[in-house]
């Protein structure tokens, strides 16, 4: 699934998030996970409903899991110019065991208690 | 009392399957080792996930579980491979809390059972059905008038 772009002001600092992150481990297992992607707009983003299908089309996607941000930061990369792009997951505990992932610029995520909290 | 190793297929197999598509059958139980005190099992899953029937879009929710086991009682691996095998099944919230609610019934007749789903909001509302199940002792009848009546005082916020 492409990502498109939209025009928009340059300079515009952005913070998307989403913790409706799923896709295949190696195992077949699937994997949860919260995604934070922050970047400075260079007069560019992306399209939001493109962004959510992006999204959804990982649940059919496998990979190992410590390349989810990397996989993510690419598909952004490709489409849209910007400055300090960085992609955070949070992925859900398996065996015990929590792992937060980054690729790119290192940033601590705005965690919100749910969707609607502004 | 059947030995445990010999009624599980899917705990501590070196393989594990996984399907996508609706599949009741990796439902495995054990034996219940306390059947002459009641108690409660409470099994929470904060990874369900399947996909709207009509748009193909997917939703997600935890699921809780809470039931009074009789002889039999749901293997949690088993469980998980199962809830897994939703996640391209189109389903409606309310009709998933029900089919899952009566699978488990199926599997294990326990005394008493029931599932709620919290739904992540779709179009800025988030859907809440609960199932609930009793056997025929009064006792269990008593417990499911009196949940179904208290159900939801103090709804979560979920999203």
């Amino acid at each position: 699934m492409a990502l498109k772009k939209i025009d928009i002001r340059e300079g515009t600092k952005i913070e998307y998030s989403s913790k409706e992150l799923l896709f295949l481990a190696k195992s077949g297992q699937p994997y949860r996970g919260s995604l934070y992607v922050k970047f400075t707009s260079l007069g560019e983003t992306i399209d939001l409903i493109s962004f959510k299908k992006y999204i959804t089309s990982l649940r059919n996607k496998t990979l190992n899991a410590e390349d989810i941000a990397y996989a993510i930061y690419e598909s952004i990369e490709l489409v849209i110019q910007v400055n300090d792009l960085g992609v955070v997951v949070d992925l859900t505990a398996r065996g015990g065991l929590q792992q937060r992932l980054n690729y790119g610029v290192e940033f601590s995520p705005i965690i919100k208690n749910n969707i609607f909290q502004v | 009392m059947k030995n445990r190793e010999d009624e599980l297929t899917s705990l501590g197999s070196s393989t594990t399957e996984y399907k996508y598509e609706y599949a009741p059958e990796f439902l495995e139980t054990f034996e219940n080792a306390h059947q002459t005190n009641d108690y409660w099992v409470t099994l929470n899953a904060d990874e369900f996930s399947s996909l709207c029937p009509i748009t193909n879009q997917p939703d997600f929710g935890t699921l809780i579980i809470n039931y009074i086991p009789n002889v039999n009682m749901v293997e949690s691996k088993s469980l998980k491979l199962y809830l897994f095998s939703f996640l391209n099944s189109g389903e409606f919230h309310e009709d998933v809390v029900n089919k899952i609610g009566k699978d488990l019934v199926k599997l294990m007749a326990p005394k008493y059972l029931e599932v709620v789903g919290l739904f992540y909001p779709r179009g800025n509302i988030s859907i809440h059905p609960t199932y609930s199940y009793s056997n025929d002792e009064a006792k269990y009848k008593e417990i499911e008038k009196h949940r179904f009546i208290n159900r939801n005082i103090n709804p979560p916020r979920v999203g």
